[in-house]
């Protein structure tokens, strides 16, 4: 069976039945876009402009849309999440990068090197959350207990508006591993003999990685930054987690926590959408605020599609 | 493949109308069948009971109380589940998936919850079996209802008022006045030699367990909303009043060694409780706290007192009130039992056994008069301070609002803002506090 | 592991001329020192959170509320208590149902669609990839409120089959790398087996399929990880009061909060909950390993 044959089939009889075919093979996909994608979408948009608890629906017009627009903590928790893409993003891809480089430098126990920089990536978000607002706590924290050993005072980490958000994303640089991995298989996958060659006509470690490295990881590198951008947007749980247990406020039964601590600087726009909608239960501004994040995701989708696009081409 | 996107809007217009036409809400109260004599041939059920005690010796208290509930039904089973916070109730209603009965320990929701039909009306079975609501007190009156819906009774009361570690307190008596307050933080204060705190007086953050706002107003008379129901937060000169002590005081502290401190404390509700361990002097709690301590094996040892916060110096006759709210109880929209659910609900809300019961085991406030009267009330001079707090004319509670959720939250926001320094214009925040409540208000049809 | 692409061909040094063989020897062992310091001491930063969090869930409860880092008694009875305390075997079961079933169902749904949008030629092929390629972008939060109402609406909320069902309808994820891999495949392959007479069943099922196994493992070890970590999901559907049909994740969340504990049974139910993912690294090493690889190659 496996040895090829070359009569082609007789095409048209089979061209003409593979648009249903598909369409058999695909339907219940197409089911499932239906339900819950496009329907949502629309539903989205219709819901926008209604007052809405579950229980009671009310066409209220533009009112949604005009508090959002004057609602601070809109622009507040849409902020933190533009940071998270433009410094957590590339943060991590770097470091990635960067221990993706020295692994392939290792010579002497790069199998446990690799390992132990791998393992924290699999540590359960949740967990690996809790752990370290926890180690980061300013009074009892040993992270804080270390600095202090060696003269410095470290900051109140997850309780300060201006360190949370780089604590956060020292979590995220810690379970970067999976990209890691990504980067180093690309790294080796490098012909060696370009290097040789670039070796030959004298160029230095610089200039090799500029001018063969980077360019045979780019699509590697593309695809991890579209990954990393995703993520960046529906970046939730490990904000919320860390505002919870940093806090500690939720700690009284009967208490409301709002997500955010410190300061809202831990609010994300999915937080913020899923308190509204599902805490407050006003389903019509958590539909505006659906919306803005559809088109935050779309914009940076066509952004990096095109990017994508013109480096396919470049090549 | 034209006609597509039509067939698509169609589609989703069917589904919206679907979707949207509200579920049926299971049964509800009220059909026209009396309890009382006949209730007890209500037919066999098991009740879901959803309540917010989470410390042993509190679950075991409602627990007993339930099992009084069961002498009187056998056929009812109660199955109760603890630690239930309010946005979880509110969730699981919205859901479809309520409870029979649902106790929350905050009065925050109940506007929400009665406008909106979370929570059934009790009107007509409170009317039909004869309950003589006037046993109540005002105050406990008008925390469970909200523009003529009585969605839920009080279960209990709360009263809050302030402790003092009589071994910390050097000798002196509890301070009256905001500015003895302030005088003796300072003296009983101790830090080590990096200035770092060991012993804080009085904790002012209103991050600090028990310190919210709507607790801390009554001591300066603040003022959270106008007749009309818009924000009075930025024009009653009390908060400001309030706050700019507050804010004295943690500047004395120091704002950065005071959260230093704050985040190395124990859990509130565990053994490791500041109060209980000698880390600070005075604390700003509920009545509940002389249960806690009681039945704590090494706190209950603790030599300490109570008494009524300290008050605004301008205001003299404040003192002796406080700020009172309570548990609330009711039935959800969507329960399975509704008419077993009220059953449960009037035992627990008006038995005068029941009451004194729970009462005595949790040292929580009985709201009935009844209850209050109760010789087997356990006469505790500690537990007394609250009985008289929560008797005070001037005590108050926080007025239902349907945003109040909300409200609390974005005042609490700003005043962690504020405690931090980031603050420069306090008449200009609390104006923007106001605004942020009014808007949301507006939205919300109020 | 044993590429390097550093060191220098021995013919460079000779080409510039000024450097011996005994300066590269030099060179070379410095570089080898520099390289492994920096490699230890990051090794020592990934590993201190988990050595950390160790020590103190083996501390008194008392004694992790103190700046102090090494236990002054050790007590191991501590991860007995979480699953005293806590219905840790519970949520343990329930997220390995919810893992378990979302990834079957995501591979009996989405390798169909896959090797549509890989083999088959028709009008619309492009659009429907293009659509898969913006659902994969969008983050699940933008249709949570219609998706919710119509679970409300069904009755299923307060349950995890929000979560499991949808899939038996296709994960776009998993059918865009899945698509990703099958372009791959040589048509020559299946343009062999139709003309041996083979349904388009029979030739997914006999030809892709077999070919196709690295990818399908990747994917559904990347199904199975997102949901074990999934805590948004739980958090918007399972039954806020009930328990018993929380996650792993949920559960882990609100530990502290609920149970009234201090620090050291947080710690040692953090331990508890990593421990197995781990475990099944060290046997699955080699999978984990390739499947992380191919989804970043393929992509």
């Amino acid at each position: 069976m496996a040895s090829p044959v070359h009569a082609a089939p007789k095409p048209s009889r089979w061209r003409r039945s593979e648009g249903l075919r598909a369409l058999v093979w695909m339907s219940p996909f197409l089911v499932g876009l239906m339900v819950f994608l496009i329907y949502p979408l629309i539903a989205t948009v219709y819901y926008s402009f209604h007052r809405y608890d579950l229980f009671t629906l009310e066409f209220i017009g533009l009112d949604n849309y005009a508090y959002v627009l004057k609602d601070e903590r809109v622009w507040q928790s849409a902020t933190n999440t533009l940071w998270l893409v433009v410094f957590m993003v590339p943060a991590q891809l770097l470091f990635a990068l960067g221990l993706a480089l020295l692994l392939t430098k290792i010579k002497t126990g790069a199998a446990i090197f690799r390992t132990i920089f791998f393992l924290p990536s699999l540590i359960p978000l949740v967990a690996g959350t809790v752990a370290f607002v926890f180690l980061l706590n300013p009074g009892t924290g040993a992270v804080n207990q270390v600095l202090a050993a060696v003269g410095i005072t470290g900051p109140d980490w997850f309780g300060d508006p201006a360190w949370s958000k780089p604590s956060l994303t020292m979590l995220a640089m810690w379970g970067v591993g999976n990209t890691m991995m990504i980067f180093l298989a690309a790294l080796l996958d490098v012909p060696k003999h370009l290097y040789e060659a670039a070796s030959i006509d004298g160029a230095g470690a610089f200039r090799q990685f500029r001018s063969i490295t980077l360019p045979m990881i780019s699509p590697v590198l593309m695809f991890s930054t579209i990954t990393g951008v995703i993520y960046a947007l529906q970046y939730f749980t490990q904000a919320m987690i860390a505002s919870r247990v940093a806090s500690g406020s939720t700690d009284s039964a009967g208490s409301v926590f709002t997500p955010g601590y410190p300061d809202g600087s831990l609010l994300t726009l999915p937080q913020h959408l899923f308190q509204s909608g599902f805490r407050d239960w006003s389903m019509g501004m958590a539909s505006v605020h659906a919306l803005m994040l559809f088109v935050a995701a779309m914009v940076f989708t066509l952004i990096l599609l095109r990017q994508f696009r013109f480096a396919e081409e470049a090549r | 493949m034209r006609f597509i996107p039509l067939a698509v809007a169609g589609l989703s217009a069917l589904v919206l109308t679907a979707c949207t036409t509200g579920k049926e809400a299971g049964p509800s109260l009220g059909a026209p069948k009396p309890s009382g004599a006949s209730s007890q041939a209500l037919p066999p059920a098991t009740l879901e009971l959803w309540h917010g005690f989470s410390t042993d010796a509190e679950v075991k208290a409602f627990e007993d109380a339930i099992a009084g509930f069961n002498k009187k039904f056998p056929q009812i089973k109660v199955n109760a589940k603890k630690g239930i916070q309010d946005d979880q109730i509110t969730a699981a209603i919205r859901g479809g998936k309520a409870p029979d009965v649902a106790a929350s320990f905050t009065t925050d929701n109940v506007a929400q919850w009665c406008s909106s039909g979370a929570f059934q009306d009790l009107t007509p079975v409170i009317k039909s079996d004869g309950i003589d609501l006037t046993v109540l007190p005002a105050a406990s009156r008008s925390y469970t209802e909200f523009q003529g819906k009585r969605c839920m009774m009080p279960l209990l009361a709360d009263a809050y008022g302030m402790f003092y570690n009589k071994a910390l307190m050097k000798g002196e008596q509890p301070p009256k006045t905001l500015s003895e307050l302030t005088e003796l933080t300072k003296k009983l204060t101790v830090r080590d030699a990096d200035g770092n705190i060991k012993v804080a007086g009085f904790m002012p953050s209103t991050q600090y367990y028990e310190n919210s706002p709507s607790h801390l107003g009554p001591m300066t008379g603040a003022k959270w909303y106008n007749e009309d129901g818009t924000s009075a937060i930025g024009s009653d000169p009390a908060w400001k009043e309030l706050l700019t002590w507050q804010k004295d005081l943690v500047d004395w502290f120091g704002y950065e060694k005071l959260e230093k401190f704050r985040k190395s404390l124990g859990d509130e509700w565990g053994a490791e409780h500041p109060f209980f361990e000698g880390k600070v002097a005075m604390v700003l709690d509920g009545e509940w706290r002389t249960a806690m301590i009681a039945n704590d094996p090494e706190a209950k040892s603790l030599d300490y007192g109570t008494a009524p916060l300290p008050v605004s110096d301008t205001k003299p006759d404040l003192f002796g009130s406080g700020f009172t709210a309570g548990s609330v109880i009711g039935v959800p929209r969507g329960a399975k039992n509704p008419q077993h659910a009220w059953e449960l609900v009037k035992h627990l809300t008006t038995d005068t056994e029941s009451l004194v019961t729970l009462s005595n085991a949790l040292r929580n406030v009985p709201t009935t008069k009844a209850a209050a009267e109760s010789p087997n009330l356990s006469d505790d001079e500690k537990f007394k301070t609250f009985l008289d707090i929560f008797s005070h004319p001037k005590t108050s509670t926080l007025p239902a609002n349907i945003n109040s959720v909300f409200n609390q939250d974005v005042f609490s926001t700003f005043l962690i803002q504020w405690e931090k320094g980031a603050v420069k214009d306090l008449d200009a925040g609390l104006k923007d506090v106001d605004k942020r409540i009014n808007d949301k208000m507006k939205l919300s049809g109020g | 592991m044993s590429t390097t692409i550093t060191a220098p061909p021995a013919t460079a040094p000779a080409r510039r001329g000024g450097t011996s063989p005994r300066d590269s020897r030099r060179r070379k062992t410095l570089m080898w020192i520099a390289t492994h310091s920096i490699a230890i001491a990051l090794a020592i930063m990934f590993i201190a959170p988990i050595f950390f969090v160790a020590l103190t869930s083996l501390m008194t409860d008392d004694q992790a509320l103190t700046s102090e880092l090494w236990p002054q008694s050790w007590h191991f009875e501590n991860f007995a208590d979480v699953f005293a305390k806590s219905k840790l075997l519970q949520w343990t079961l329930n997220t390995f149902i919810y893992a378990g079933l979302a990834t079957l169902f995501m591979l009996l749904s989405s390798v169909p669609v896959a090797y549509a949008l890989a083999r088959f030629r028709f009008r619309g092929r492009k659009a429907t990839l293009l659509l898969v390629i913006t659902w994969m972008m969008l983050p699940p939060q933008v249709v949570a409120v219609p998706v919710f109402i119509i679970w409300a609406r069904f009755d299923l909320t307060g349950s995890l089959w929000p979560l499991i069902l949808p899939l038996l309808l296709g994960d776009v994820y998993s059918i865009f790398l899945l698509r990703q891999f099958l372009v791959t495949i040589p048509r020559d392959y299946t343009d062999a087996a139709k003309v041996d007479g083979c349904s388009d069943f029979k030739t997914l099922i006999r030809v892709i399929l077999p070919m196709a196994r690295p990818a399908i493992a990747a994917v559904a070890l990347f199904s199975f990880f997102y949901c074990w970590n999934d805590y948004y999901g739980p958090l918007m559907y399972t039954d806020p009061g009930d328990q018993g049909t929380w996650t792993l994740s949920l559960g882990l969340a609100t530990f502290k909060a609920f149970h009234s504990v201090a620090w050291n049974l947080t710690m040692a139910a953090t331990l508890l909950v990593t421990a197995p993912v781990i475990v099944v690294f060290f046997f699955a090493q080699r999978v984990f390993i390739e499947g992380v690889t191919l989804t970043g190659v393929k992509g």
